[in-house]
Formats: structure tokens, sequence, C-alpha cells
């Protein structure tokens, strides 16, 4: 934890900044494009919302103040400019999120960036019929491996909650893939 | 498809892939985004700027201990001699204000003293044409 404390500290020096914020990318671009990419599907689409995260955080680093752990601050930024880029995609195109999510299943079949099989595409498609709440912790927990605890940092949900939400999921998506 | 548990079957994967190389080329491309530093603003004051302020705050001090002074002084302070002193030549106020605000015992209690000579009765009264008027009367 005092590391943590440092690392911050370095993060904020005008200093030190430009190194802190290089050794930040390297460690965290992996599971936050995954995290971002399963939420958005495309890959440019991941891409565009992981840029727009770094460079959101790289301006607020400042205001970071350690009331959080630095990997679920920036999971919640993440998550939230991944939830508005499909939110402002949708209107833009005149969907619903719900159908636009649909959508994006569909264009899954033709992507190169994705390698799933007949099931996988299933389940991806089970997955966007959810509630958008459901969908992020069966998401955050199936996929990415994300403990309860560090969900509820990043989502603010208490760990009962999220057990709920996710036990729904999976019933509801395993009752879509027996179909 | 019967009987499909996501917990007891093999653990999908999502099935995302990625660019080949995209993470060795992704750093560097946010690091040239990222907004420049703004320029550092040079203070007028610099490093002294905090003694700038203590010199003004004594300076402030300074100005004010006279009237802190004066806002301290009451009537019981001020000693009788120094009043009739300041009444007499400095004062705006006049004998007839004087004596109006005075108990009418204290004015019984000046003393009058008229210093006027006989001559100087005579003479006066001599010059004065009209002195036969205030006689009649």
């Amino acid at each position: 934890m005092q590391d943590e404390k440092e690392y911050i500290k370095a993060l904020q020096n005008p200093h030190t900044q430009q190194k802190a914020f290089a050794d930040l990318l390297t460690q965290y671009e992996k599971p936050l494009y995954f995290h971002v990419r399963t939420i958005v599907l495309n890959h440019d689409d991941a891409h565009d919302v992981l840029q727009n995260t770094f460079i959101k955080v790289f301006q607020n680093l400042n205001e970071f103040k350690g009331e959080s752990k630095l990997y679920s601050w920036l999971f919640r930024i993440a998550t939230n400019e991944a939830l508005s880029y499909i939110n402002k995609a949708a209107t833009k195109n005149n969907y619903s999120t719900v159908e636009y999510q649909q959508k994006a299943v569909d264009n899954l079949v033709a992507d190169t960036y994705f390698e799933g099989d007949a099931i996988q595409l299933k389940l991806q498609r089970a997955i966007s019929i959810l509630p958008e709440k459901q969908q992020l912790v069966f998401k955050m927990r199936y996929f990415e491996d994300l403990k309860y605890e560090e969900m509820s940092e990043i989502l603010c949900t208490s760990v009962g909650a999220l057990k709920a939400s996710y036990h729904i999921a999976v019933k509801k998506i395993e009752e879509f893939i027996k179909t | 498809m019967k009987d499909f548990k996501l917990e007891s079957n093999t653990k999908l994967n999502s099935g995302f892939t990625v660019p080949e190389g995209y993470f060795d080329s992704f750093s560097q491309l946010v690091l040239e985004q990222l907004p420049q530093s703004k320029p550092k603003v040079v203070s007028l004051f610099g490093k002294y700027q905090k003694w700038y302020y203590a010199a003004a705050a004594v300076v402030v001090l300074a100005i004010s201990i006279p009237f802190i002074k004066s806002t301290d002084t009451t009537f019981e302070q001020v000693d009788p001699v120094t009043l009739e002193n300041y009444l007499v030549n400095q004062s705006t106020v006049n004998e007839d204000e004087i004596v109006d605000v005075m108990a009418n015992e204290d004015i019984e209690k000046i003393p009058i003293e008229y210093s006027i000579s006989d001559k100087d009765i005579e003479e006066t009264l001599e010059s004065n044409p009209n002195i036969e008027q205030y006689l009649i009367n």
C-alpha cells in the first residue's frame, strides 16, 4: 500500500509524471483494453475508448485523492467511458442501447478480431439482451475473472448485490443457450 | 443444447483478439497524444512573496495603532483641566451653549467680577449719543 502511495505521488509530481504514466500504461493497457472490449465488442471502438480513458486519467491525475485503489479508479473511468461511448453511438444511429448491442453482436461474425465459435457467439448474444448492470457484472466476473471485492470498488455496489446480479445473469444466459 | 452450465462446462473465453503488435505501439500512441503540460506561470513576487505579504501586514498594523489607541479612550480618562482648556481655547462651542447645559445652581456659583473703573463707565456714557435715551428708560 505504501508503494502505491509513492507511485501516486510520482504520478502527480510534474517532474516524474511522464515516466510514471508510461509505467501505468504498460501495466494497465491490457486489462483495461479487454475490459473495454468486452463492453463495446468491436476492436476499433475499444481502441478509441481506451485512448480516451488514458487521456482522461492523465488529465485527472491530480484529482485522484487515493480514496479508492488506483486500479479501481482506472477501471471505473474505463467503464464510464465505454458505457457512454455505447450510449452516444446508439443515439447517433437512432437505436436504443439494446438494439445497438444486438447489431454489435451481429457484426462479430464478420469481425477479423473475433475468433469465437458458434457457442461463444451465442453467449455474446445471450449477454447482449441482459440489463446493463447484469451484463457488466457477468463480463467482469466471467471473462475478466475479477473478484467480487474488486468489482464492488469499481462499480460502487455491495458484494451481495453483485453476487445476486451475477447469479441472475448466469441463469438467464443458460436458459438462452439451452433454447 | 441441453443442460448447458456456464460454471461446470469448460469456461468459454470471450473470443476477442487484437491486431498483431497492437500493445507494442499503443503506449507510444497515447503518450504522443497527451496534452502538453501548461507553461509554468512565474509570479512577479517570486519566492519572496510571503515576505511581501508579511511586510504589508506590518505596515497595516503600524498605521492602525493610533486608531486602536483612540478607540480605547473614554471620558473617564480625560482629565478635567485638559477638557477645560480645550473648551476655552479650541472649542467651537460658545459660552452660551456651555451655559445652556449647565445646571442653574452651577451657574449661580460662577463668581462674577466687575473690574470696570468708574472712569471707564463715564467715558463710555459720554461718548454714547443715546445716553439720554437710556437714562430716561
